[in-house]
């Protein structure tokens, strides 16, 4: 399959992802979701949201009981846990490696959360895991990375890392709202 | 009196007014994606849904009107073309309508004690469970 299609085949939506995991935080907090709940939680419309729980429901993810309170099944509980776990050290990458604000990698790690792979996942988990061994290394080495850098100074063709023309140029390139897809 | 503030009735309000015209837009899309044989019986059921729907927004805009507020509207809605049968359809407006009952009856016991507030909330009560009813009968096979 080309690679963009993935996307779309993706087990569920950040959407989905959303919902599945207000329920998780709330039968975690109150012992019991229900519509109205999740709706306040993602400040969107209980329509929306029961909408939103049918292919869910559908898909075994979810079960609703006689008093309308929704809960997890298993299957929907394992792919919480692996979302979160994902977010996680989304997270951790983003902010203790690459040095980003806290904030942004809030964001970033919540749009990538339901779309990495679990075996990438399980390699950023290895990753993390061998900075962890060795600590004051990685402080180091961190922060060696953070004083230099480095930049190909206008010079895309001597840099190991620019192809034809610079990376970073390309990043800063404003994007028009008119051109998005 | 009710333990709300004005400023939260109006925040209630807003929601109910958000999921009345919520519904009326899906209303008015799913009673164009009805296809089939069945599309002569479901569609005017759907329409008229769709009208008293956006009636019942209007009335809500005039409650918030009442409170001294202008009406807050916050929608984000995107619906796919794809076409459904008469079953499917009211499946689907049997979702809508048991979303705006819970949310009539959640509104509820939050307004509890503002007599005019839960007047009008009691008869939206009424009125939605009745469409609730009317469309499980409907759906009964």
């Amino acid at each position: 399959m080309e690679t963009w299609k993935e996307f779309d085949q993706n087990v569920i939506t950040h959407s989905a992802a959303h919902h599945l995991m207000a329920i998780d935080d709330l039968v975690g907090r109150l012992g019991y979701a229900r519509v109205s709940d999740i709706a306040r939680r993602l400040n969107i419309t209980r329509g929306s949201v029961s909408i939103s729980l049918q292919p869910l429901k559908k898909a075994g993810l979810v079960q609703q009981d006689e008093n309308r309170h929704l809960r997890l099944t298993a299957a929907g509980q394992a792919l919480v846990d692996a979302i979160k776990t994902k977010r996680h050290l989304m997270q951790r990458l983003l902010t203790e490696v690459l040095g980003v604000a806290p904030a942004q990698a809030e964001i970033d790690a919540c749009k990538l959360e339901h779309l990495v792979s679990n075996e990438t996942a399980q390699r950023l988990l290895s990753f993390l895991r061998f900075l962890d061994g060795d600590p004051a290394r990685v402080r180091e080495l961190v922060s060696a990375w953070r004083a230099a850098d480095p930049t190909c100074a206008g010079e895309p063709a001597a840099c190991p890392s620019c192809e034809t023309e610079c990376l970073a140029a390309r990043l800063e390139r404003p994007v028009s709202q008119g051109n998005r897809p | 009196m009710s333990t709300l503030s004005n400023d939260e009735l109006i925040q209630e309000l807003n929601r109910l007014f958000a999921e009345e015209v919520e519904a009326a837009l899906r209303y008015l899309h799913l009673s164009n994606a009805v296809r089939g044989l069945e599309h002569v019986l479901v569609e005017p059921v759907l329409k008229k849904a769709f009208r008293e729907t956006l009636e019942h927004a209007e009335v809500i805009a005039r409650k918030i009107r009442a409170l001294g507020a202008v009406p807050q509207l916050n929608v984000n809605l995107a619906l796919d073309p794809v076409p459904v049968d008469g079953k499917q359809a009211l499946e689907m407006a049997l979702t809508f309508e048991e979303a705006a009952l819970e949310a009539y009856q959640d509104c509820f016991r939050r307004v509890e004690g503002d007599i005019a507030l839960e007047e009008f909330i009691r008869s939206q009560i009424v009125v939605e469970s009745e469409h609730v009813a009317e469309l499980k009968h409907l759906l009964v096979e």
